[in-house]
């Protein structure tokens, strides 16, 4: 499972580099957060998807430099039809939901159950997840799902991490993320190094487009 | 929510094209025309990604084979481990798939690729040297390995370097080469010329120019010297051999594709049923969808999907008005082993193709065996996967590939695919419904590509441009 990794490290200056996924209902502001951690821009007009698989940043946790890759789901949570591969070699997996659409709330459990199954990590139990709870910002009045039921959710489910965000406002993101690599690390190093491709290399079948020439 | 939220209001909007089925050539094709800026929606009756072209989990395929609820032995238990593909093929890494790829980025971003060890070619006893028991021998890929390689007697060695050198010095396009026409001269003709033996002409045309039938010898000499040379040149690429193969099977390949289309825009649906199609004037007007609700667990939604356009698997049409058989039905066996294959066993070179010309066992097609390890993430350690392949011939065709499994015996666990139909497509699409080919009995990506072109040319009226597809690089705003 990690060999991919393993691979990505190579010719990189960070130590890690580090899958991160954000699961969720459509609508919640999966893209908005990553978005506003990594770009530190908003945008309120929607769009489902950011034109690349992943974005990318550098920090340090503990000294050490880690490069994230936060990776969006493109939209293709919309009917349920992410596919197997989206979920591979997740380091962690941030479930997000809208503080104020009580549905998308009641659906965490589902996704964190497509991952577990999907994404299958050696050991379930331990596998990082961080709980959002996002778009505070949205007036109290109209606030569906109360910061109490949801904390008791991530008791329940083995004590996840949760936070309460605003993508709009950047309220909690960076403190939410902070957590999210420090998991993802912890994880990354955890797993066993299994990638063993015997005499064989990883093709880097980026480069050998110079010698097509060769080719017929 | 917005109109543009609600996922299920954005489909009556309609589309540009609507996809059907989520095989490599569907999804090539919707990753292209995504990036081109079409409105795309693609379409999957499965629960996954990939269609005939899926790598399984080994729950999956005890399911799919087994009667009953079998469930799978201790070692086969852990699904993580397994990614079994229903069809085994090859990349030839300097082939038009390779060229595709190279093209964009992100795929690369979601698949990766490791060299396939070995290429070998199985030799009968009653071979050269009546005193040679039968064995798989390496496939010489060029003029240097032709005089070390011990698939040919000594005498034989340097004719078939000759030959080689021969077909390396042409430049691929010319007819003229030699003082030949290569578009008039048999390849019987040329292996005359150089005076190559029944055997080498066989392992030439079947391990290296890569037909699978018998008649190679009767076919013109410019595309068997363009073949040879493909063979060659993927080979330089990367050493050892012409193939290379995706970590964790070829059902990434498909995945990777449906990522590229979905991050310019496409829209996925998995687990959807097709009902009809719609038309006006003889024209495709809209696909009748049976999809369940976003928002409601267990409700299902039943639409008309308007589109003006439709690109389907054979899966997805009907017979015989829109898909024929192409007279061609393939048999293929999946085994699963706990030692390498003998004869290709050296180190951790454990994973490799093995071409048995038909004309070696009496066939007039070829037998495929294609030998993975755990160095692609397929199968776990200490356990092998071989896949037995072959063009159905009589009224018995697990006995077919009984020349397959003598060489990779003992088997703990076969798994007998029944015999299936290739299908191609029936009319000229003139309702604007093109339909896809089934993925051939080759051992290698080439005509799926040949189709991916076709299909291209037919419905967006210009050829494909291959080098132009590169995607700017996104800046991150």
């Amino acid at each position: 499972m990690s060999s991919r990794k393993k691979v990505m490290l190579k010719n990189k200056n960070s130590d890690y580099k580090l899958k991160v996924i954000i699961l969720g209902d459509s609508g919640v502001g999966k893209t908005s957060l990553m978005n506003q951690y990594v770009n530190k821009k908003f945008s309120a007009s929607y769009k489902a998807t950011i034109g690349a698989d992943f974005l990318t940043k550098e920090v340090l946790v503990d000294d050490r430099l880690v490069t994230m890759q936060i990776w969006d789901t493109a939209g293709q949570e919309r009917f349920q039809s992410l596919g197997v591969a989206f979920y591979r070699g997740a380091d962690c997996c941030v479930l997000v939901y809208d503080v104020n659409n009580q549905k998308s709330f009641e659906t965490l459990e589902s996704w964190r159950d497509e991952f577990l199954v999907q994404a299958s990590p050696r050991d379930a139990d331990s596998f990082p997840f961080v709980v959002i709870g996002n778009k505070i910002d949205v007036d109290d009045g109209k606030r569906q799902v109360p910061q109490k039921r949801a904390m008791t959710f991530c008791q329940a489910n083995g004590n996840l991490p949760y936070f309460e965000t605003s993508a709009k406002e950047a309220i909690n993101v960076e403190q939410a993320f902070e957590v999210i690599a420090r998991n993802a690390l912890a994880q990354e190093e955890a797993e066993e190094y299994t990638g063993d491709f015997g005499s064989s290399t990883i093709v880097d079948i980026g480069v050998g487009s110079e010698r097509e020439g060769c080719a017929c | 929510m917005s109109d543009e939220q609600d996922a299920t209001k954005d489909l009556e909007k309609g589309f540009d094209v609507v996809v059907l089925g989520t095989g490599l050539t569907e999804t090539i094709l919707s990753g292209i025309m995504s990036v081109e800026g079409k409105r795309v929606l693609h379409i999957d009756s499965n629960d996954y990604y990939g269609g005939e072209g899926a790598s399984l989990k080994m729950s999956q395929v005890f399911k799919r084979f087994t009667e009953g609820d079998v469930k799978p032995p201790p070692g086969l238990d852990n699904d993580r481990d397994w990614n079994i593909d229903l069809i085994p093929k090859f990349m030839m890494a300097g082939g038009e798939l390779a060229r595709i790829l190279r093209n964009f980025r992100q795929v690369q971003d979601n698949v990766q690729f490791l060299q396939v060890a070995g290429s070998y070619v199985y030799r009968a006893a009653s071979g050269f040297f009546g005193t040679m028991s039968p064995a798989i021998y390496k496939v010489p890929s060029s003029a240097s390995e032709a005089l070390t390689s011990s698939l040919v007697g000594f005498n034989e060695k340097r004719r078939l370097k000759s030959f080689l050198e021969f077909v390396a010095a042409y430049d691929g396009e010319s007819p003229l080469y030699q003082g030949m026409d290569l578009e008039k001269t048999t390849m019987s003709t040329i292996y005359e010329k150089f005076s190559l033996d029944k055997d080498t002409q066989d392992f030439v045309g079947h391990a290296m120019a890569l037909y699978s039938d018998k008649d190679h010898q009767n076919f013109y000499a410019r595309p068997t010297f363009n073949k040879i040379r493909l063979y060659a040149s993927s080979v330089a690429l990367y050493g050892k051999s012409p193939y290379i193969y995706p970590l964790y099977g070829l059902g990434e390949l498909p995945s990777a594709f449906t990522r590229l289309s979905a991050v310019h825009g496409g829209t996925y649906m998995l687990s959807t049923k097709v009902l009809g199609f719609e038309h006006v004037d003889d024209k495709v007007s809209g696909v009748k969808i049976r999809f369940e609700n976003p928002k409601k667990d267990g409700e299902y939604l039943e639409r008309v999907i308007k589109t003006p356009r439709v690109l389907a698997a054979p899966s997805y049409v009907d017979e015989p008005k829109k898909k024929k058989r192409t007279g061609q039905q393939v048999v293929r066996a999946i085994c699963v082993l706990e030692h390498k294959v003998r004869g290709a066993d050296k180190g951790s070179d454990d994973n490799c193709q093995i071409i048995i010309p038909g004309t070696q066992v009496n066939r007039t097609h070829d037998i495929y065996i294609a030998v993975l390890s755990s160095a692609h993430n397929v199968c776990p350690k200490n356990y092998w996967l071989a896949i037995v392949s072959t063009v159905v011939e009589t009224d018995n065709p697990l006995h077919e590939l009984k020349p397959g499994f003598e060489l990779l015996e003992p088997i703990k666990e076969r798994f007998l695919e029944k015999p299936s139909y290739l299908w191609e497509p029936a009319d000229d699409a003139s309702d604007n419904v093109f339909v896809s080919k089934s993925l051939d009995a080759s051992s290698h990506f080439e005509s799926c590509t040949d189709d991916v072109k076709d299909l291209y040319r037919r419905m967006e009226g210009r050829e494909l441009d291959i080098d132009g597809l590169k995607v700017p690089e996104q800046s991150q705003d």
